[in-house]
């Protein structure tokens, strides 16, 4: 929804909603909606772990069992006063959040559903077995519930305090994810390596969905056991980390909007069929199988597709404008012309018996094209990605401006200055072309997690400064008009140039392309010589790896080649192209019995 | 001493079925990258059959109490034959309906997909057998075994060899044969494996038949010793999607080798402190995980960048 329509649209819902617990006197009526609110709650930060961050996690039972847990031992055991014990099942669950996070991060797809799982179960029995502390199945009595002044809450005021944090989880997760927060998470979500090559720290922002999550599922495990004013080992099972899973992915996971749906569409069902036990979950399993296949985007997803056809004015983005100002680095960020900018000595990188970088050294001077040719398989890329940060060497050191970069990581070298574009493509495909750039100025956007989550100025303000940035430098490498599409709909020679853009937004002191003319045909390889010598322009150093020989020829002032990992030649281009081994490298020698195993398909070595 | 050699012969046992089911996840893994989550309602579905057949064949109704001289082992084998039958059945229409859809999409969807397959499963299993658990005594008699001072029952001795003579079979067709070259074709390469003839469709719904036969006989192999119920699969597949995890999804003999791993340790931590088996072994399995994220003897994967 655009901010106009959220605008006038969320104090009348607001109000529509809090005045509707005094429409309904009926104690079931008002259940249902006690409990679609709570769902609503838990679903709204799960739906940053699983629809923007892309972990799908089943055990997230476990994180509402230690809401439900902190605030009735706090209560009925220690006596507490229900409001803290309610704030501090939030916070005890987003401890237990960083707990399941940390094992979570180290494994993808059915290990990562194992180990959430695994901890889901693990919390189970804990709270059934350890019954002296827990209560078992026999549970924990007299959880005070929450109250005011002396009076405890009635059914209408739980509905109205659920449905008041409903809204302003509704505010909190909407602030949080239309900023660099939400472009972080899905951009972890798609690509984990392009996430890093842009600064994202893909570890940082787990953890931080994983907390999101287990605070909103914390305090809605709170929330059930404070009103019941009891809890036990029933109310935590696997059943209800699919339910929670469900919610979100029937609703619509990656939408703000979709566990709103989801949490009133099922506990409605869940109230309808609440007289025929077995039917209930017979649906629940229908719907799993069934709205999947129906919807894959889920509920918000369809209803999208339906408003975008019939009111397709209110979905534009808001318009690009035709004309911005040239695209500037900051003065700061310009270098010294003379002084080595990276030098790395005796990089060496063995998978088993294969050496793709075997004792590589090389210096990268300030302002200059540089270009690494070999044949392929000489480790061109390999050492690309040593230099990123993406693959740790073996042995041997990399300087950056002055400090040692050898053992950072992808993100941080980024944050340094050195940005990279991807042999295969690495785009965030679904997102548009000036979300893209716009995540290549992550690095550079430091307002903090608060302020992005409570939408202050500062966050909108900086928000709008990399939007104005974004544009120039989309306008810089001429895709301003294909700002608002979708990146993966772009022919194939724009999203390789997407990619540099997004690399530039990084503002990188050190560039490096790895084969860009891939794919390009002629004359769009003949425009990205203009391309980079424009670049090289704006103070930026470019390291490229490229078999177009035209192009490296033009472009480069110092050429390096490679070959089985080792550095055969360097120097300027006409030297390089004359020199023996090189020609050999390519085209192998006459003496030699068998030609050299990889002869370049084209080779242009003239 | 004696208590410890008994643990680890029923942890054999319990191995045993552990290593049938993960043996099932292992081939559909390796075939399609899905693996069907509801497996542990499959299993429920292969014990009830079978001891609904073994009912009906001794003339009783399908909820009725079997008695021990009832269970003879043609009755038994007769289950079995159903089993096979029915559960090769499931695992066809689990493809059609839950896995194809969704294979290669985004967001692991065929997990949901799975889960709700075995969540039907398990409410139209309640639907005709109800809540109750349903017994079965063992086709070789309750005449405890004395091993060296340890008792064991004549049960879990069959489970265990039927477990191993199976693994055995399957790896042999899996190496041996032609049509277990074209499995292991399809699971390196689809495309390759479609373009030297291989009919890949046809591999992969008998990997989907295999895994569903291997659950239902999982089932019908442990229904004597801990007699059936319906809600007895999630936890049971659990542990084996666990094993295989552990040992490493892609590889049959690792996963072999964790469902008699997490057997043993299951029982002999049951030795110790009986309540603290379940939550001991998923605390093992987030550390394995932690340390190896690939199983003992998976194969690491290296994103190509």
């Amino acid at each position: 929804m655009s901010r106009n329509a959220h605008l006038y649209a969320f104090p009348a819902v607001a109000v529509l909603l809090l005045g509707l617990p005094f429409a309904v006197s009926n104690e079931f009526y008002l259940k249902v909606m006690f409990l679609a609110g709570v769902y609503y709650v838990a679903a709204a930060g799960f739906n940053v772990l699983v629809g923007y961050a892309g972990q799908k996690s089943l055990g997230h039972a476990g994180l509402y069992a230690a809401g439900a847990y902190t605030a009735a031992l706090l209560t009925a055991k220690l006596g507490w006063n229900p409001w803290v014990a309610f704030f501090a099942a939030g916070v005890v669950a987003g401890v237990f959040g960083i707990v399941i996070a940390l094992p979570s991060l180290r494994v993808k797809g059915p290990s990562l559903a194992m180990v959430t799982i695994g901890f889901g179960i693990v919390i189970e029995k804990i709270a059934t077995e350890w019954s002296d502390v827990f209560g078992g199945q026999a549970g924990i009595h007299s959880v005070l519930p929450l109250r005011l002044g002396a009076e405890p809450f009635a059914m209408r005021d739980w509905v109205l305090f659920v449905f008041l944090l409903g809204l302003i989880t509704h505010l909190l997760m909407r602030s949080l994810l239309s900023g660099k927060y939400g472009r972080a998470f899905l951009a972890v979500h798609t690509a984990e390596v392009a996430a890093e090559s842009v600064g994202v720290s893909v570890y940082r922002f787990k953890v931080i969905a994983f907390i999101v999550s287990a605070v909103t599922c914390g305090l809605a495990g709170a929330l059930v056991a404070q009103q019941n004013q009891y809890i036990n080992s029933d109310f935590i099972t696997f059943g209800l980390s699919i339910f929670f899973l469900l919610v979100v992915l029937f609703g619509g996971g990656g939408s703000i909007y979709g566990p709103l749906l989801g949490a009133i569409v099922l506990t409605m069902v869940d109230a309808f069929l609440a007289r025929w036990p077995h039917l209930q979950h017979f649906v629940y399993g229908a719907l799993l199988l069934f709205a999947l296949y129906a919807m894959p985007d889920g509920l918000a997803g369809a209803l999208r597709g339906i408003g975008r056809k019939i009111f397709p004015r209110l979905h534009e983005r808001p318009p690009v404008p035709t004309a911005v100002a040239e695209w500037q680095l900051q003065r700061s960020e310009l270098l010294h012309k003379e002084a080595p900018l990276l030098e790395a000595k005796g990089l060496y990188k063995a998978y088993g018996g294969v050496v793709p970088t075997n004792d590589v050294s090389i210096a990268i001077r300030t302002g200059h094209v540089h270009s690494l040719i070999g044949p392929n398989g000489a480790g061109k890329t390999t050492l690309l990605n040593i230099l990123s940060g993406i693959v740790p060497p073996d042995r041997g050191t990399i300087v950056f401006n002055g400090a040692d970069i050898t053992e950072l990581v992808s993100n941080q070298i980024c944050r340094l200055g050195i940005g990279r574009t991807f042999q295969n493509l690495k785009l965030f495909a679904d997102m548009t072309v000036l979300d893209n750039v716009l995540l290549g100025q992550h690095p550079h956007m430091d307002v903090g997690f608060w302020p992005c989550m409570l939408g202050l100025r500062s966050a909108s303000r900086q928000e709008r400064e990399a939007r104005e940035e974004a544009l120039r430098i989309l306008d810089f490498l001429g895709l301003l008009d294909k700002a608002n599409e979708i990146a993966g709909s772009l022919p194939y020679g724009l999203q390789r140039r997407l990619e540099m853009a997004r690399a530039l937004a990084t503002h990188p002191k050190l560039l490096l392309l790895d084969e860009p003319a891939a794919g390009l045909n002629p004359q769009e390889t003949h425009e990205l010589i203009g391309v980079i010598a424009r670049v090289r322009d704006k103070g930026i150093t470019v390291l490229l790896i490229e078999h177009h020989m035209d192009l490296v020829m033009a472009i480069s002032d110092h050429v390096i080649v490679l070959d089985y990992g080792a550095k055969i030649a360097e120097g300027a281009p006409a030297q390089v192209q004359a020199n023996p081994k090189v020609i050999a490298a390519y085209l192998g020698e006459e003496s030699e019995e068998p030609a050299a195993p990889a002869v370049q398909p084209r080779p242009a070595v003239a | 001493m004696e208590a410890i050699l008994q643990a680890v012969l029923s942890g054999l046992a319990l191995g045993g079925v552990y290593a049938l089911v993960a043996l099932g996840f292992n081939i559909t893994n390796n075939t399609t990258k899905t693996l069907n989550f509801g497996q542990g309602e499959f299993l429920v579905a292969g014990a009830f059959i079978g001891v609904t057949l073994v009912l009906v064949l001794s003339g009783k109704g399908h909820t009725g109490v079997l008695q021990p001289e009832d269970v003879t082992i043609v009755k038994y084998l007769t289950g079995l034959a159903a089993i096979l039958v029915v559960l090769g059945i499931l695992g066809v229409f689990l493809y059609y309906t839950a896995v194809r859809p969704f294979v290669g999409a985004a967001g692991l969807a065929w997990v949901m997909s799975t889960i709700g397959f075995g969540i039907i499963i398990q409410n139209t299993a309640l639907g005709i057998w109800g809540p109750a658990p349903l017994a079965i005594p063992s086709p070789l008699g309750n005449e405890v075994i004395r091993v060296a001072g340890a008792g064991i029952l004549p049960q879990e001795i069959l489970i265990f060899v039927v477990s191993i003579v199976v693994m055995v079979a399957l790896d042999l067709v899996l190496r041996k044969t032609k049509i277990g070259k074209a499995v292991r074709a399809v699971a390196h390469n689809k495309n390759a494996a479609a373009l030297m003839g291989i009919n890949v469709p046809a591999i992969v719904i008998l990997a989907f038949v295999v895994s569903s036969c291997l659950a239902g006989l999982g089932g019908l192999l442990i229904a004597p010793v801990t007699t059936a119920s319906v809600f007895m699969g999630l936890v049971l597949a659990l542990k084996a999607f666990s094993a295989a995890i552990i040992g490493g999804l892609d590889n049959p003999r690792g996963c072999i080798l964790g469902g008699f791993m997490l057997g043993l340790i299951e029982s002999l931590i049951g030795l110790w402190h009986a309540e603290l088996r379940e939550i001991s072994i998923f605390v093992l399995i987030i550390i394995v995980l932690v340390f190896k994220p690939e199983g003992l003897l998976g194969r690491k994967i290296v994103e190509k960048v």
